[in-house]
């Protein structure tokens, strides 16, 4: 089953691997301390724009994509919404109990939890991981031990997916019926996993001898292939969240979509 | 003459068996020799290529000991499994990690990959090429191509066409003639026709990793003859010597003049996802009947018996025992299917259940059960390994159980996808003869194979696939006419 998932490259693509993580893991501690759902409605507008128009996907698969993201949104928000406390009620229905304070936490929850989607599928889709770990290495120091298992390890992956659909063509062809419940998802799991983790062990200490085999672990100063540097589109991916937070804050504050400010409780 | 790797009384042995696996053991080889090294599975001639290179005990941790072992300098390592040897997703990255483990300049690094690529030759528009999207053969001779960066003195090739169809294993052989031609060279291998020519140096192993003959290839042919037959090497004569030797008569297709058709396909079409993959005009097949499905790599082979087997959509009329395959509940009962891959087909713990797993599923009567599972142990040589669990079992054992798992019920028609590939020869008759016993009885018997002796000796019906659609259906021996009429104009 040939995967197909080209894309155009795009700006997004060209930043730094390593810088841009970086700065994902600060955006994503920055997010948490976030409190006023304006600034973050604001900061997700900011976010998806990223995601919407320049990651170089399709429409079709950034729809699909984001299917989950309403999933993410939805457990997260609803939760915190019917049992959250506050003060103001709403409404009540036996357990379920409503206020304004945790109607507003939950959206806010929801929204930071749909902006942590948006980071992470932004990074995913436009990083590609050989570049990942070829700039970890040049620029953050990582081991070529680790960043080469990591790549090979990939490899894996879709070898491991055209498996899975040759078992479950066999375990068909076998007349093994599908049970349900707890048993049948069990014995499932097992016929799955234990012939795919087999294969896949074996597979990745054949790699290993082979990477050894083209004297992997010999060099002290390694070439690259991929020499990745810093360049221009570095300072845009900078200069465009240095521009969209205070802007987010700004608009904020001076056109609120809602008059709390502060989602916490007793605060 | 220089020596170029040699090991004095070396003893090796893995963690959990009870012997060593060698001992003692003795080798010397000298510059620009080319050696084909044979014996049975399990005999230590892989372990023996990895001690030569120091791969053990450098990379994989074996207890061994030496008096004395001299190791090349440079050496490169060709494996089996063409997807087992690449840690890069992309051709050009494959060889730029051998470069920068070298530590090649960046500069040079894209003249080096086109040098290499061209000697195995293989050409892209574009070397930033998917290495998932190339053929078995293809992936090997890049896997060579990167081997060649290494600019070895001595090359080592461990059954390195195993996994190969016959238009690869060609090719990669003519890759390996080329390059390899003032290199030393060691070959493990037991389809010898291909590489017989290339080597003038042959060791032949036992079962217990001892030298029983090692000589010039003329004189240790000669001499252990018998020893080649025995364990199931494939030396360039054998089916002449089996079809002699079992006073071999081609099976003729059964009267089946009353019998209802087993398969009947017409204006019949499979797809993958929404894409026409296979289409299939009008074909049949009869009881007693062994059809081979030949064609190229991609031609649609495997695909057609998918879709036979109600696993891919499919549309069009296809009957089978002339009932609609649509109103058909349990496949199962009427079609049993052998994949390529043994591995992928077993579903419990030991041989026993697994001979045992499709009876338990009709509800058989357990004594019933027990009796027909201890008469395929029997028939299949596996009653040693009852208890066993079936990844333990060697790879011809394996097969082996596939086989029996699957026409243990004995249903009324087989399909096999490749079951010989990578087998010696011994277990390949084996297979063979049992599944002519029920097509004799019976059967009928659909085949994908590369193998053309196959199509000579066991098929009586051949179809031709030709991308993605049935093009030629004739009798077994037509189509050998054909072809050898071919080869002769």
């Amino acid at each position: 089953m040939p995967m197909d998932f080209s894309y155009k490259e795009t700006w997004l693509h060209k930043i730094n691997p390593s810088l841009k993580l970086l700065l994902m893991v600060l955006l994503f501690i920055h997010l948490l301390i976030i409190h006023n759902t304006n600034i973050l409605i604001n900061y997700m507008i900011g976010m998806l724009i990223l995601y919407l128009f320049f990651t170089g996907h399709p429409w079709k698969r950034l729809l699909v994509i984001s299917i989950p993201f309403l999933l993410i949104f939805l457990t997260s928000s609803t939760s915190m919404i019917f049992f959250g406390k506050g003060e103001i009620t709403w409404a009540e229905w036996g357990l379920v109990h409503i206020t304004e304070e945790s109607f507003f936490r939950g959206l806010h929850l929801g929204f930071r939890g749909i902006i942590f989607a948006v980071l992470g599928i932004v990074f995913a889709l436009t990083t590609r991981p050989v570049f990942l770990f070829y700039s970890l290495m040049q620029q953050l120091k990582l081991k070529p031990k680790y960043a080469y298992s990591f790549m090979a390890a990939i490899r894996l992956i879709p070898l491991m997916i055209e498996e899975m659909q040759t078992l479950h063509y066999a375990l068909k062809v076998r007349g093994v019926h599908e049970e349900k419940g707890v048993k049948g998802f069990y014995n499932k799991l097992k016929s799955y996993s234990i012939p795919l983790l087999s294969q896949s062990i074996r597979r990745a200490y054949r790699i290993a001898v082979a990477m050894e085999a083209k004297r992997f672990s010999h060099p002290v100063n390694r070439t690259y292939f991929y020499r990745l540097g810093f360049s221009g589109f570095d300072v845009i991916f900078l200069c465009y969240l240095l521009v969209m937070i205070p802007l987010s804050y700004i608009i904020a504050n001076h056109f609120p979509y809602f008059s709390i400010t502060d989602v916490r409780y007793n605060k | 003459m220089t020596t170029i790797a040699s090991l004095t009384n070396m003893r090796l042995k893995f963690s959990g068996m009870d012997s060593l696996l060698f001992e003692d053991f003795s080798l010397s080889i000298d510059k620009g020799e080319k050696v084909l090294i044979l014996g049975p599975s399990g005999s230590g001639k892989s372990t023996l290529l990895q001690v030569l290179t120091g791969l053990i005990p450098n990379a994989v941790e074996v207890p061994m000991k030496a008096d004395a072992l001299i190791i090349p300098e440079s050496w490169g390592f060709l494996f089996q499994d063409p997807d087992s040897q690449f840690c890069m997703p992309y051709v050009d990255e494959e060889i730029a990690f051998v470069l920068e483990n070298l530590q090649i300049p960046r500069e040079k690094m894209d003249h080096f990959i086109d040098y290499y690529l061209q000697q195995v030759g293989l050409d892209f528009a574009d070397n930033h090429t998917k290495i998932q999207r190339l053929s078995g053969g293809m992936k090997q001779r890049l896997a060579i191509a990167s081997v060649l960066a290494l600019e070895p003195e001595m090359l080592c090739l461990d059954e390195p066409t195993a996994m190969l169809d016959p238009e690869g294993t060609k090719l990669v052989w003519e890759t390996i003639k080329n390059v390899g031609e003032e290199k030393t060279v060691i070959i493990v291998e037991h389809k010898i026709e291909q590489v017989v020519d290339f080597v003038d140096r042959v060791i032949l192993l036992d079962e217990n990793g001892r030298i029983i003959a090692d000589g010039p290839k003329q004189k240790v042919f000669d001499q252990h003859y018998h020893m080649l037959i025995e364990q199931g090497i494939w030396y360039p004569r054998v089916w002449e010597d089996y079809v002699q030797e079992k006073d071999w008569h081609i099976p003729t297709p059964i009267n089946t003049a009353n019998e209802k058709t087993a398969v009947h396909l017409s204006d019949f079409s499979a797809f993958r996802g929404k894409i026409p993959a296979l289409h299939v005009e009008e074909a049949c097949a009869h009881p007693g009947e062994w059809i081979t499905v030949v064609g190229k790599n991609g031609a649609g082979k495997s695909t057609l018996l998918l879709a036979m087997m109600n696993l891919i959509k499919t549309s069009g009329t296809y009957y089978i025992l002339e009932q609609n395959h649509k109103r058909i509940k349990h496949l199962a009962e009427y079609v049993s299917f052998v994949f390529q891959n043994p591995e992928f087909q077993f579903v419990t713990n030991s041989v026993y259940e697994e001979i045992a797993f499709s009876l338990h599923l009709t509800k058989w009567e357990q004594e019933t059960i027990s009796q027909r599972v201890n008469q395929m142990l029997k028939i299949y040589h596996l009653e040693e390994h009852k208890q066993t669990h079936p990844y333990q079992l060697s790879m011809g054992q394996k097969r082996r159980l596939s086989v029996a798992a699957s026409i243990v019920k004995e249903q009324p028609i087989i399909f096999l996808d490749e079951p010989t590939f990578g087998q010696d020869a011994k277990n390949t008759f084996a297979i063979l003869e049992q599944l002519e016993q029920l097509r004799a009885q019976g059967t009928t018997i659909i085949m994908v194979t590369h193998d053309l002796n196959i199509v000579k000796y066991f098929a009586t019906k051949v179809w031709e696939m030709d991308n993605g659609k049935l093009v030629k259906e004739s009798s077994a021996s037509n189509y050998i006419e054909t072809l050898q009429r071919a080869v002769i104009s």
